[in-house]
């Protein structure tokens, strides 16, 4: 049976469709759930495999990007959240999603309601709308088993990702592997603080992390973006293989399908 | 209860991005540099709340502690002197004072609050109160949200004042907080309708009423005297109001559909002969043209694609934030209100305003500096698009110093449906009128009828209420209702609420039938609307549906659980009447006859001014590489690429040809194509062209020249001419009997293009006040705009081409007729100083062939790069094309041209093809005029050669810093 995937929607989600498409052609199975469902048990997390926040501006990312839905989730839904991750299933936020990730606590320390990271502004101090290059470290992530040590390009499309957090939680972050996608020079492959190949001015040039335990994964890129040969700007100079979106999505429903 | 303040900034050790950008701003801007840093807070205030409650809210919701700290009821940014002069208001402007003893590090010179004004909709208001609700907290009254901003250094009084005026504050909806206020409730009382004495009334009297508000002349306002005569009463000022609403420029087209004299002759109306021109082109795609909120064609599936383009000059001139954003929503909701509703895939923007660099004392009165609407304007595009995830990706920007008094904002929009959803909707007898989305406020009053008036030095202040800040997620949630509503097949009929708010929406549903309306149901944002400011109200993020009383449950509880209002505020009667009343009080009674065929039929005469006929002749530049580098620069040439960057442009996953690509990823695109149905390969493409200064030199070959662009653009990315339709926007100056001419040439142009080409226009608008007039009498008047818009369907998005160059060694042939001598309008004339009324006019007999023949190469797969010629002509468009590619080229120019003009003539309608190999050239080209101009190369230089005698070579990199620099002054990295 395929995976059933919650893609979690509320109002001024915007990335909703793509990513419904992306875990479509991955295999799984979706349904658009809007979290007035979930509030008034219309729908219940428990029926899904896999959650994934989308990207948007939840709620007009109004005081901080993707803080309205953060609230409204450690306040009404924090049992339901809890116990979904606690089953040991994958949830996914990216873009607004990494964002409401990071505001309820579940990244990067898997603590409901402190706030121990946050995306601030870009340093740049506008929004960013541009195609970068990634690269994925080792982790304990189950998204990209079988990425780590490569280079893959997606779009990044926000105004507020700058990874910022104290030093010991950086530390924490990074002593634990939880780093999974970091802003990398296209040429070295490499790491890189340098704009705009890091557009946001983000710590340790952080793109994405996950929990400890590999299967809650926020990042601000989008790798739904990336699923056809066509969605990269320059499909047309060659081959650049599999779209790079596709791997992260598959891995997942395969998770899914095996351990849930 | 008091107000509780929290104040939230970031911590000492943590940067502050928007700080440091207003700072580079008031740097390169005003030349302000006695500002060391700029430190910004956020002010949050609540009423109804204990301070127990406010720590709360300051805790869980306003401040994150990873980086910000916060302060209740107190000062956050310290302020030099406040306690050492003793008792300061914290918001008192401090000049150089100096207060002994005081460490002048972490002390603000001067600190200064914005807040928007009591009444305009702060969009954050309701999130703060949902988010409350959210964490238990009960009692919330209202809450509101500002910025604080604390400047460090040895600032003045007066040049914070600067800061203030031309940059912090716009009068038109904010304000500088002085003191803590009272109360944040906006209350009152609701004032009495109103009976106006038209029986009474002499001329003079009548266009008293007229002025300022109403914007009729004394023919129309006659009218409206002489049904009321014969009605035996005194019109309401509700019924007064939506006459003039209704009868508005704006909203009837009244010089559209005037009688013409023209040098005079009579002459068809100008929409009339647009009109014919498509119903003579009988396109098979058409779905619907001209009778909608936007203009219809046949996608692939059982599916359409609709377009629509829209102008919002007017309130963006004296509100460009707040005006473009509500432009953006307007333009999105005509998609929305579509047939049975349609969802938007793509939103476009065309800008015009005088050069950024323009000296402050030339900026006449009552008007902004172009520099701060230009950034303000492409602010409010990107907030509003961004949050209703649609993607900006197609655009322009042009710039003149005659739009130093009003600027040119075009926002367009386009969406797709399922084709059986295409037709406009028709309400019956018994049909329920709901009013959906935000609610109504004082927002926009005069809309419709302030942007048919001339803009004087007076209209900052006396049509303040017309602009509003847009609410992107109200739109957004709306939008995501609505279209659930049509796929449950539970909407008769929808249309938005633009200009005229209500009466706009409901009368031009009601037209055919009637409807009677109860504006006491209608939700309002605060208490004391006068009941004819409701009907008139032009909040945004509003649409009206028409739907069956068995259906209406339904769509009220998808309404809710998308947290969108819905509320039935009448019913749609038999009876031709529009009636409209508040409580027990009918406050207007007019027949539909009436008001929509009342209006008396213009006669406009029409007469040519003989322009002077100009011809320099100019030498050919001394420093060729000098030259070449000042096109790249030139304002309408120059990248755009900072605007698009901060437009989420890659939303909804559709893109198959962004707006910028190639290998450094700012190389331009000549139009967007998208994949809007997921995992089809079909798909949609979208290009536009203008050219105000043509259309200044000659309104009729700078008319062509834009349709010829558009298509142009379209067709350089692989569309099939057989697919295209267009949309017209005429931007013009008041139709005085110059003007008039002009845009009687440039409609003649119109129509020639759709002859010779059968591409029809299927929606259009125009806007015909774009004229300023002084205190002292003094006129400016805009060049003529005319904007081609151009979409259509593509039948395989993988079989679309880029501009950027794919290899070196390929062939590079110029396809297309041209007169390299007309170079009229042209930036290298400008750039020289030289002057000449011989425009590039477009050989319409060739063109369709032209078209044709790019297709066909396009199809074959035969084309690795495509771009045409605009502005700059082939030398710019050569250098574009080689940044995309990181390569180099050598051009040979025939000895017969002249060499500056063979490089910079900017015909439209041509264009430039990479191919494999001059025998692909000539093979896929044979039929049409083309010339091969040489190879790429994988050198970093365009060497350009004169027979066999180099001319002179440039570096690619030299150019491509020139063409970058102007937009990136502006908009910063």
């Amino acid at each position: 049976m395929k995976p059933q995937v919650c893609i979690l929607r509320t109002d001024g989600t915007n990335c909703d469709l793509e990513t419904y498409y992306a875990f479509e052609q991955a295999g799984g199975q979706c349904e658009m759930v809007h979290v007035n469902q979930l509030r008034s048990g219309a729908r219940k997390l428990a029926e899904y495999q896999i959650l994934a926040i989308p990207g948007g501006f939840s709620y007009g990312d109004d005081i901080h990007s993707g803080k309205i839905l953060s609230v409204e989730l450690t306040s009404l839904l924090k049992e339901q959240l809890s116990n979904f991750v606690a089953a040991g299933k994958p949830v996914i936020g990216i873009c607004n999603g990494f964002q409401v990730l990071v505001r309820t606590g579940l990244l990067p320390r898997s603590e409901l309601g402190t706030i121990s990271a946050t995306l601030m502004h870009n340093d740049s101090g506008h929004f960013e709308c541009r195609w970068i290059h990634l690269l994925i470290e080792e982790s304990p992530c189950i998204f990209t088993r079988g990425m780590e040590g490569t280079v893959v390009q997606y779009q990044v499309a926000h105004g507020e990702g700058k990874f910022y957090t104290g030093a010991e939680t950086l530390a924490g972050i990074e002593s634990s592997g939880q780093t999974v996608f970091r802003y990398a020079d296209p040429i070295t492959g490499k790491a890189t603080a340098a704009y705009p190949l890091n557009p946001n001015g983000s710590l340790n040039a952080i793109a994405g992390i996950c929990d400890s335990t590999g299967r809650v994964l926020g990042l601000m890129p989008h790798p739904e973006r990336y699923v056809e040969t066509y969605h990269h700007p320059n499909w047309r100079r060659g081959h650049l293989g599999e779209p790079h979106g596709i791997p992260l999505f598959r891995n997942a429903v395969d998770f899914a399908v095996k351990n849930l | 209860m008091p107000i509780q303040e929290v104040r939230v900034t970031n911590l000492p050790h943590v940067n502050d991005p928007r700080g440091d950008s207003l700072l580079h701003t008031i740097k390169t801007f005003l030349g302000i540099h006695s500002i060391d840093r700029i430190a910004t807070a956020r002010v949050y205030r609540f009423e109804g709340i204990s301070e127990t409650d406010a720590k709360l809210l300051a805790q869980s919701l306003l401040a994150e502690d990873v980086f910000q700290r916060y302060t209740l009821n107190e000062p956050i940014i310290e302020v030099r002197g406040r306690t050492s002069c003793g008792g300061m208001s914290p918001i008192e402007v401090r000049g150089r004072t100096s207060c002994g003893g005081m460490s002048p590090i972490n002390e603000a010179a001067v600190l200064v609050e914005v807040a928007y004004k009591p009444g305009v909709m702060n969009p954050e208001a309701g999130s703060i109160m949902k988010a409350a609700a959210d964490l238990g907290i009960s009692g919330l009254l209202a809450a509101d949200a500002s910025t604080e901003y604390g400047f460090f250094g040895t600032v003045t009084a007066a040049e914070v004042e600067t800061i203030n005026t031309r940059l912090l504050v716009n009068e038109t909806v904010e304000r500088v907080v002085k003191e803590r206020p009272i109360t944040l409730v906006i209350s009152g009382k609701t004032a009495d309708t109103r009976i106006i004495p038209i029986r009474s009334m002499n001329d003079d009297a009548l266009m008293e009423l007229s002025r300022d508000s109403l914007f009729l002349n004394l023919d129309e306002m006659l009218a409206i005297k002489s049904y009321f005569t014969e009605l035996g009463r005194d019109p309401t000022d509700c019924e007064v109001e939506t006459l003039a609403q209704t009868w508005s420029e704006h909203c009837v087209h009244k010089t559209f559909k005037a009688q013409l004299i023209v040098d005079g002759k009579p002459k068809k109306p100008l929409l009339k002969r647009l009109q014919q021109a498509t119903a003579d082109a009988a396109h098979p795609l058409v779905l619907s043209a001209f009778v909608d909120n936007s203009g219809v064609v046949a996608l692939y599936d059982d599916l359409a694609i609709c377009g629509k383009v829209e102008t919002h000059n007017s309130p963006s001139a004296i509100e460009p934030y707040g005006g473009a954003m509500t432009g953006s929503g307007g333009v999105f909701r005509d998609i929305m209100g579509t047939g049975k509703g349609a969802r938007v895939v793509a939103s476009t923007d065309m800008f015009c305003f005088a050069p950024p660099d323009l000296p402050t004392d030339e900026v006449p009165e009552g008007c902004l500096h172009p520099r701060y609407l230009l950034q303000r304007v492409v602010a409010g595009v990107r907030d509003y698009g961004n949050r209703m995830g649609i993607p900006t990706n197609n655009g322009s920007l042009h710039f003149h110093y005659d739009f130093r008094a009003k600027p040119t904002i075009i926002v367009g929009a386009y969406g797709i449906m399922p084709a059986a959803d295409a037709q406009m909707g028709q309400p019956r007898q018994g049909d329920i009128a709901v009013a959906v989305g935000g609610r109504t406020g004082r927002d926009g009053i005069h809309g419709a009828t302030f942007s048919s008036g001339e803009m004087t030095h007076r209209t900052m202040d006396v049509n303040a209420s017309a602009v509003q800040i847009g609410h992107a997620i109200e739109e957004k949630r709306m939008s995501d209702a609505l279209l659930k509503a049509r796929d449950e097949k539970l909407i008769r009929a929808l249309t938005d609420c633009g200009a005229g708010g209500f009466a706009s929406a409901f009368g031009e549903m009601g037209e055919h039938s009637g409807v009677r309306i109860h504006l006491d149901q209608a939700p309002v944002k605060y208490p004391g609307l006068a009941p004819w400011e409701i009907w008139l109200s032009e909040s945004q993020e509003r649409m009206a549906l028409a739907v069956t009383p068995a259906n209406l449950p339904r769509v009220l509880t998808i309404c809710a659980e998308h947290n969108v209002e819905a509320t039935a505020i009448g019913e749609f009667t038999a009876t031709g009447r529009l009636e409209v009343y508040y409580k027990q009080d009918r406050i207007c009674e007019l027949d539909m006859e009436f008001l929509h065929n009342g209006l008396p039929q213009r006669t406009m005469t029409a007469v040519k001014k003989l322009k002077t006929v100009q011809q320099d002749h100019p030498s050919a530049p001394a420093d060729w590489v000098q030259a070449c580098t000042e096109i790249m620069a030139h304002l309408n040439v120059c990248s755009k690429e900072p605007i698009v960057r901060v437009y989420d442009h890659g939303v909804q996953g559709s893109s198959a040809l962004p707006p910028f690509g190639g290998l450094p990823g700012n190389a331009p695109n000549d139009g967007v194509v998208l994949a809007p149905v997921p995992g089809k390969k079909y798909g949609m493409l979208i290009a536009h062209g203008m050219n105000p200064v043509l259309n200044l030199a000659d309104p009729y070959h700078g008319s062509l020249w834009a349709a010829a662009e558009a298509v142009s653009n379209a067709v350089a990315t692989g569309a099939n001419p057989a697919d295209l339709v267009l949309i017209d926007n005429f931007i013009w100056p008041y139709p005085d009997e110059e003007s008039l001419h002009d845009l009687d040439q440039a409609v003649d142009a119109c129509t020639d293009f759709v002859n010779a080409t059968g591409m029809p226009f299927i929606s259009g608008k125009d806007s015909l006040s774009s004229t300023y007039r002084a205190r002292d009498g003094a006129v400016i008047k805009i060049p003529p705009v005319l904007c081609v818009s151009c979409f259509g369907r593509v039948e395989d998005v993988t079989a679309t081409v880029s501009s950027d160059i794919k290899r070196p060694g390929s062939a590079l042939v110029l396809v297309g007729q041209r007169d390299v001598n007309q170079m009229g309008g042209s930036a290298y004339f400008e750039i020289i100083g030289a002057s000449s009324s011989r425009v590039p006019q477009i050989d319409l007999p060739t063109l369709p062939g032209v078209f044709n023949a790019i297709h066909q190469a396009c199809r074959k797969g035969l084309v690795l790069a495509c771009h045409d010629i605009s502005e700059g002509g082939l030398l710019a468009a050569l250098a574009e094309m080689c940044f995309g590619g990181e390569t180099g080229a050598d051009i040979i120019i025939p000895e017969d041209s002249r060499a500056d003009y063979f490089l910079f003539n900017e015909t439209a309608g041509c264009f430039l093809v990479e191919v494999e190999n001059m025998e692909t050239a000539w093979e896929l080209f044979a039929g049409v005029s083309h010339l091969v101009l040489g190879r790429t190369n994988d050198s970093k230089n365009i060497s350009i050669y004169r027979g066999a005698s180099k001319l002179f070579a440039t570096a690619t990199g030299t150019l491509f810093e020139a063409w970058r620099r102007p937009m990136r002054e502006v908009f910063g990295a």
